[in-house]
């Protein structure tokens, strides 16, 4: 009985050592932070830790996931862009129910992180 | 067996929940995997049940990916399944359907064959879980199904993206993404009715829902994976939970570990898998709780091919409509194949010295494969299927002895024969299975197999399900 207590015990600390609130409105931090968080729970598992579309689900994919590190995708208004894609979904992407300031965070995170990235390596 | 009164209240709860699942609406009346991400069932799937790549990826993501910006889902994410079947065979005797209240085993309408529900989803941040809580229309009882929680993250090592993650699970190979495993292997649905071979490997279903098990898996770069359970009968404690509503008749002494590993390789739209599973138990002999144990050793390799069909454009004929890269919404044309070969060791160190088995060790070799074709129209998805399955082993009287129907005459455990299969999805939620079993050989023999004059061919079986998804 006891180590099946401790088989339980030892599955639910592991799971909250490592779970992460990624509703923004508890996240304390600032929106590049909360968009980091969400990105990584919401966004990553397609297009990736380096935002370049290759993410672990993408090569199972009929379509091609945005390329946040293409130069292409900065030519317009990104945060509208960005904002449209993620309420109304876009080819094999669905629409997500986040909050504006979620969407915000994540433009915020999108936009410092891989932006630059685009400039260095392209 | 009677319905008891929670039998009867689980029909009844579910009955409601479905029927609510009906009423919410079209864009909620998907199940619950589907209604969490925002996407079609036939991104995960092929037909259901078989997976995806994608759907792969999301089941060793712990079923949490999802649409919604909070850590939970509500309302909380369930789902409903019926199955009603007919099945045809010279080994259905009397056949008074439907609901044949003397002999339900032997009905040809099975109405339903199973009802199940489901919670199927996120249950907290990184934390989602796979329960499946059933009724069986032939057996006429309620227990839990196949259950897989999980807790799944992902970092990077080497560079590369590493998913790794925990599961508790009441199956072995049920936390398995492949299609080559017993849990979700071919076929996908079969006769609850028909007399089938009577030999089979201990981690082909002997141990379903009976133990419990605690699991770590890792998936790194969509290529190596690795996992392994630890199981242990669900008797008593805390994983009591796991095995309920089933009659315990495997006790296994101690620990069973189970191992997988498996490697993946794409190839444009080509998805191979080599891989490799295998389960040791140590199981007391029927009626034992204590004393010596049988030794079963199960070694498998596997192989998994998905060719996942040609990228169309959504709307060839609107230029506008096209961005710059395709719209690509599904493969039309679909082939995957699977195969497995176990090979089971039985070491009778409890059942020799009682008579129970005529050799001190015995062996078990199954062999199944099958070739799956999909095509998806305008009318819904078109399936074809061949299937080849074998049974060999070292014969053994004891072990496999002769009883009129299920019975061998020369002790030998092997049969061998094939499964056509033809579905039609006509909407995501419905599929149509036609089915037929042909058996060339079984238990032991094509003729007199039994000892009372019954051949192999009488066991043909005819099978057609309609499978509900709410």
């Amino acid at each position: 009985m006891k180590k099946y207590i401790l088989i339980i015990i030892c599955f639910i600390f592991f799971a909250a050592l490592n779970s992460r609130y990624v509703n923004a409105q508890y996240f304390k931090g600032t929106d590049y932070e909360k968009g980091k968080a969400i990105y990584k729970n919401k966004c990553q598992f397609c297009h990736g830790i380096m935002g370049d579309g290759k993410g672990p689900a993408s090569e199972s994919l009929l379509g091609h996931p945005e390329d946040f590190t293409d130069s292409k995708f900065w030519k317009d208004d990104v945060p509208k862009k960005i904002e449209e894609t993620i309420r109304k979904g876009k080819q094999m992407m669905p629409a997500f129910d986040l909050e504006p300031g979620q969407i915000k965070a994540i433009t915020v995170y999108i936009n410092g992180t891989f932006k630059n990235s685009t400039q260095n390596n392209k | 067996m009677h319905c008891k009164p929670i039998c009867k209240t689980f029909f009844l709860f579910t009955v409601i929940i479905l029927v609510q699942l009906l009423l919410i609406g079209t864009a909620q009346a998907t199940p619950s995997f589907a209604r969490q991400t925002g996407m079609k069932c036939n991104e995960c799937h092929t037909i259901f049940p078989e997976l995806t790549p994608f759907g792969r990826l999301f089941k060793l993501g712990g079923y949490t990916f999802s649409k919604s910006g909070k850590s939970y889902e509500f309302p909380p994410p369930l789902a409903g399944m019926v199955q009603a079947s007919f099945s045809d065979s010279k080994s259905l005797t009397t056949g008074v359907a439907p609901f044949d209240k003397t002999n339900r085993a032997t009905d040809r309408i099975n109405l339903p064959q199973q009802l199940s529900l489901f919670y199927g989803g996120r249950i907290y941040d990184k934390v989602g879980a796979f329960v499946q809580a059933t009724y069986d229309g032939v057996d006429n009882k309620i227990y839990l199904d196949m259950t897989d929680i999980r807790y799944s993250n992902n970092t990077t090592l080497a560079g590369k993206n590493l998913i790794y993650g925990l599961t508790i699970n009441n199956s072995p190979t049920v936390q398995d993404g492949w299609n080559t495993v017993p849990a979700w292997g071919y076929p996908f649905a079969s006769s609850s009715v028909a007399l089938t071979p009577v030999a089979e490997t201990i981690i082909h279903g002997g141990l379903d829902q009976q133990v419990g098990g605690l699991g770590l898996n890792v998936f790194w770069n969509n290529f190596i994976y690795l996992g392994g359970t630890l199981y242990r009968t669900v008797r008593n404690g805390i994983t009591k939970p796991l095995g309920a509503g089933t009659t315990i008749d495997q006790v296994v002494d101690g620990a069973a570990p189970y191992w997988r590993f498996a490697l993946e390789h794409r190839w444009k739209r080509h998805f191979f898998t080599v891989g490799t599973y295998g389960l040791r138990a140590d199981i007391f002999p029927s009626g034992n709780t204590i004393g010596p144990t049988n030794r079963f050793t199960d070694v498998a390799i596997d192989a998994q091919y998905q060719f996942m069909g040609t990228i169309e454009p959504e709307d060839a004929k609107d230029p506008a409509k096209i961005d710059s890269k395709p719209k690509a919404v599904a493969g039309h044309y679909i082939i995957t194949a699977h195969a497995t070969w176990i090979h089971e060791k039985q070491d009778w160190k409890a059942g020799f010295p009682l008579d129970n088995a005529a050799n001190p060790v015995d062996y078990l070799n199954t062999f199944r494969m099958n070739f799956n074709y999909y095509y998806r129209s305008h009318i819904g998805d078109i399936a074809g299927s061949v299937s080849y399955f074998s049974v060999t082993g070292k014969r053994d009287p004891l072990v496999y002895s002769a009883s009129p129907d299920e019975g061998s005459r020369t002790g030998s455990p092997e049969s061998n024969g094939f499964i056509l299969e033809t579905d039609y999805r006509p909407w995501d939620k419905i599929k149509f299975s036609l089915q037929y079993v042909i058996f060339n050989k079984f238990n032991g023999a094509r003729s007199n197999y039994d000892g009372s004059g019954r051949n192999a061919s009488d066991n043909n079986t005819l099978y057609a399900v309609v499978w509900i998804m709410l």
